[in-house]
């Protein structure tokens, strides 16, 4: 069975508008198997958009290859399996929602009864329902956001490829975006999408690719990932002795003392330490940790 | 299959056009044309048909010439602008299928355009009294292929220039077609043999938009039609050099990134 996507050495080159060659892109090799949820994290210009495209076929990688269920990215089958949401998505201004999908629909080949179903129920499960008959025009851009949102689940692709998927929504727009996705995933489909929102990429992702510059810096499992950024803190009375644990120890008030531990490991010797000195245990936290501070920290780190 | 995507993507051309009040514009010249042709009516020059219909003709060709430019020439860039060739090119269609899908919209943009306007005309010469003769039917023909011709040419130009530069050239070469040709034949004549080829090879590969212009025959009264063979030719002139301008375009196109 072929990979959802498989991307090999990919380098993508663009010249400059100075007429100087850039590598946006530089021997990134990844696979996404089908099924799953990958987040590709980056900073601005790091080649997220330039892969993505190559993914769909809109730039020629200068080297290195990009398939998509084992199909030539950009070759008429492949894009038959795929739903896109382009990066700031902008639709013709004078049709309709309604309309803009009717267009897309047959230009991926539904037509008839089908397609007007499938377009009025996407538009209601986008939350468009009402305003499939104003001018693209007159949408806010959240609402533009899930005209893209909804064009992209046309036909029931098989891989979404979403660049920036949560642009422009509002809270209770992500919520629905988030659900909508589940979903997707649960009925097959491969999700693989970029986005600055870390908060999404935590909730919806089994797996994330982090870029810099081009090149794939950091690739790693969101369960181990967030079980490895959890921080741990315990409040007790009495003593014990936790230095060799932890250098995280501050005194509070009442003779109560905090220590916060960065492994789970450390935490359960502390407990049992605590236990054997006859110290009092008051109570024990367990943190989420930041994805946002392991982001920067990777970038920095990698630059 | 292919004939959907074409007809879906000129169909998004189209009512964008309609909506974007372009058609309205060219419809309202149209009324001006006919006020303006009544107010002459209004001074008595009813006796002047051929002069009357030369300006009708005239006005008719040029109006169009300039919707058929406008509309090719901006109509890829504004995609590519407005970031709305991605949901496009996403999906199962050919590059080559789009670019045909844009010409087909184009030019029925402009031959809308064109009708409403020859229309419009046609009201304000009848209302001089002019009679219609098949000459004016066989203008309206060829002047819908030649604006077809226009379309894709301003299409072809808009992959390799900017929308700007674009139109200038098309604006050129279509308006100052005659006076182009006619420089290349007057050069022919006195160039050397080297000089010569190249004068006849400019001659063969320009466009020859006013092989399409049948305005001098439609204005005369009482000319006779052209025969069906000229008719014939225009439309194979019309269809290989179209299909050339789009190879060319194409071309350039599939290997552009976007």
């Amino acid at each position: 069975m072929h990979d959802a996507i498989e991307v090999e050495n990919l380098k993508v080159r663009y010249r400059s508008k100075k007429g100087k060659m850039v590598d946006a892109v530089q021997g990134l090799s990844f696979a996404v198997s089908p099924g799953e949820v990958v987040g590709f994290l980056g900073p601005n210009g790091a080649g997220k958009s330039s892969t993505l495209k190559a993914l769909m076929g809109f730039v020629r990688p200068a080297e290195g290859r990009c398939e998509v269920f084992g199909l030539a990215a950009g070759s008429l089958e492949a894009k038959k399996r795929i739903g896109y949401l382009p990066e700031v998505a902008m639709y013709y201004p004078y049709l309709t929602p309604i309309e803009t999908l009717f267009l897309y629909g047959e230009l991926q080949g539904l037509r008839g009864r089908a397609l007007k179903e499938e377009a009025h129920r996407l538009l209601e499960l986008v939350g468009l329902k009402g305003s499939e008959k104003k001018l693209n025009k007159s949408l806010s851009k959240g609402m533009l956001q899930r005209v893209g949102i909804a064009q992209s689940l046309l036909g029931s692709p098989d891989l979404l490829i979403l660049d920036e998927v949560t642009s422009g929504l509002d809270p209770v727009g992500r919520k629905e975006l988030r659900h909508l996705l589940k979903e997707r995933q649960k009925a097959g489909a491969t999700l693989f999408f970029s986005s600055h929102e870390l908060a999404e990429v935590d909730m919806l992702c089994d797996r994330i690719l982090l870029i810099n510059n081009g090149r794939l810096v950091e690739e790693r499992l969101m369960a181990p990932l967030k079980d490895e950024l959890r921080n741990y803190s315990i409040v007790f009375s009495g003593s014990a002795v936790l230095h060799d644990l932890t250098q995280e120890i501050e005194s509070l008030a009442d003779g109560q003392i905090r220590a916060r531990f960065s492994a789970k490991e450390q935490l359960v010797e502390a407990i049992s330490r605590l236990q054997t000195s006859g110290a009092k245990l008051l109570d024990v936290v367990s943190q989420e940790g930041s994805l946002e501070q392991y982001f920067i920290e990777t970038i920095e780190g990698a630059a | 299959m292919k004939f959907r995507v074409y007809k879906a993507l000129a169909r998004g051309v189209f009512l964008e056009s309609l909506r974007r009040k372009d058609l309205w514009v060219v419809a309202i010249l149209g009324f001006l044309i006919l006020m303006g042709a009544s107010a002459l009516g209004f001074f008595g020059v009813q006796g002047l048909q051929v002069f009357v219909k030369d300006l009708a003709v005239t006005v008719l060709g040029a109006f169009s010439t300039i919707v058929a430019i406008l509309t090719s020439t901006r109509m890829l860039p504004e995609e590519i602008k407005q970031r709305t060739l991605y949901p496009l090119l996403s999906r199962p269609i050919t590059r080559l299928d789009l670019l045909i899908g844009k010409l087909v919209g184009s030019i029925l943009v402009t031959w809308m355009s064109f009708l409403i306007l020859a229309a419009l005309t046609a009201l304000a010469l009848f209302g001089f009294g002019v009679s219609f003769e098949l000459i004016m039917l066989q203008y309206i023909v060829a002047k819908m292929m030649g604006l077809a011709l226009v379309c894709a040419f301003g299409l072809t130009l808009s992959i390799y220039m900017t929308p700007a530069a674009a139109s200038t050239t098309g604006f050129i070469f279509t308006f100052g077609s005659a006076l182009i040709i006619r420089g290349l034949t007057s050069g022919y004549e006195h160039a050397g043999p080297g000089m010569q080829f190249l004068f006849k090879f400019l001659n063969a590969v320009l466009p020859q938009f006013t092989l399409f212009d049948l305005g001098g025959r439609a204005a005369n009264v009482g000319w006779a039609p052209v025969p069906l063979w000229v008719m014939g030719f225009l439309l194979g002139y019309w269809l290989l050099y179209s299909s050339g301008l789009v190879a060319i375009a194409w071309t350039r196109f599939q290997r552009k990134a976007i």
